[in-house]
């Protein structure tokens, strides 16, 4: 088998290296995804439950800082997701990745405005379903990952996916370097999705508690909270990550577990950790691959190093797309 | 397709599915409490469904027994 690192989806939009950046609410702002975009790279825009104007003006710092192709990740579970979409196809964003539910009831219109599709999927038959239903490429992410996840390994997950389906598969779940973008392309990936990685980036506005967090973490300091009642969501470990899952503990013992409950303890903890780095409050999602990450270092620098790497690993001539 | 035809089939997916015996699955059957199947589960039955019964059906369909299956397939073989 030969390792294609030169997809034409990738090459459709004028990228240098076959990687892209991992939707990440509040952490994932305009000024880093036009950073990585900038580089050679895909940049993202998190969305989460944001309002439509909210995304629009991350969009405009996107817009006033590149003018490379950039995507915009959403949360299909928001209720403004019937705004976000308008924002984006109002504003004419390249590539849009979603996670948590269905894109298929907004792929003609998102399609008919050319904007490219990929759907974050945890198991071969949601990528199946996808490819059914005509997305442009899935996401295949392991549960390495942070932020929320599913329960199958990038490992496994990836080739199976890879051999379901016949549009492009990009792997994403720990992959923090060019041993991991290799990796990614024997497994038959057509590209690597990095978050974690991207969160040390000098361009990231998340706040120095939070880098500090990642570059101190060693491979055993993230948790999985929600393991229990559902919502499953990897974290750096802290006191409410911990509490979390102790409380989960004593939730199931009780004769009707209140999952709504545990959710509440949730919210609103991402943003105390990204925007007010609370090391005791907030919850610092990132991914298995923190222990790897060891520097602060630009955009520009992570996406060249690791494709150098990656292409001398792979045997070919590090060339970009 | 009869209604019993499209139980069956449908019977036949959760059964191979979840390795049950026949008289396992009823109409009444609830698929996360007396299956034990997960959300990951859940794709993998909606998937196979729309397979055997040539449907698309969505992601996030609200299913919950055998019978919220059969009427989805029904819903979409008249659509």
């Amino acid at each position: 088998m030969a390792v294609i690192v030169n997809n034409p989806l990738f090459k459709k939009l004028g990228m240098k290296y076959p990687i892209v950046e991992g939707g990440m609410t509040w952490a994932g702002t305009g000024a880093l995804a036009a950073a990585i975009s900038e580089a050679g790279g895909l940049g993202f825009i998190g969305t989460g439950y944001w309002h439509g104007e909210d995304v629009r003006r991350e969009i405009k710092r996107v817009k006033s800082l590149t003018d490379k192709p950039f995507g915009v990740n959403v949360m299909l579970l928001s209720r403004h997701i019937r705004e976000v979409f308008d924002v984006i196809i109002e504003e004419g964003v390249a590539v849009v990745a979603t996670g948590a539910g269905d894109p298929s009831p907004f792929l003609a219109e998102l399609h008919a405005a050319g904007i490219i599709v990929m759907p974050v999927v945890p198991s071969v038959s949601l990528a199946q379903m996808m490819e059914k239903k005509g997305v442009d490429a899935v996401i295949a992410e392991g549960m390495e990952s942070g932020g929320h996840i599913g329960m199958l390994t990038t490992m496994t997950l990836v080739p199976q996916v890879v051999d379901a389906v016949n549009i492009p598969v990009i792997a994403a779940g720990g992959i923090g370097d060019g041993r991991g973008v290799a990796a990614a392309f024997m497994l038959g990936a057509a590209g690597a999705q990095m978050g974690t990685r991207f969160l040390t980036a000098t361009e990231s506005e998340i706040h120095p508690n939070f880098k500090a967090k990642i570059i101190k973490a060693k491979d055993i300091d993230t948790i999985v909270t929600g393991n229990i009642l559902g919502n499953r969501a990897r974290v750096l470990k802290n006191k409410m990550a911990k509490n979390f899952v102790k409380n989960e503990v004593n939730e199931l013992q009780k004769e009707k577990p209140d999952a709504a409950a545990m959710e509440k303890l949730e919210s609103g903890t991402l943003r105390r950790a990204v925007q007010e780095g609370d090391k005791d409050g907030g919850a610092f999602m990132a991914g298995q691959i923190s222990g790897l990450i060891k520097d602060e270092k630009p955009a520009a620098d992570i996406l060249s190093d690791i494709w150098t790497q990656a292409t001398d690993l792979m045997g070919i001539d590090n060339t970009t797309l | 397709m009869t209604d019993t035809e499209i139980f069956d089939k449908v019977k036949e997916i959760l059964v191979d599915q979840f390795d049950l015996e026949e008289n396992e699955v009823s109409l009444t059957t609830d698929l996360t409490n007396d299956i034990d199947a997960d959300s990951l589960d859940l794709f993998e039955v909606l998937n196979r469904v729309e397979d055997d019964f040539d449907i698309k059906l969505a992601v996030a369909e609200d299913i919950k027994t055998t019978q919220d299956l059969v009427d989805k397939v029904k819903a979409q073989l008249a659509a």
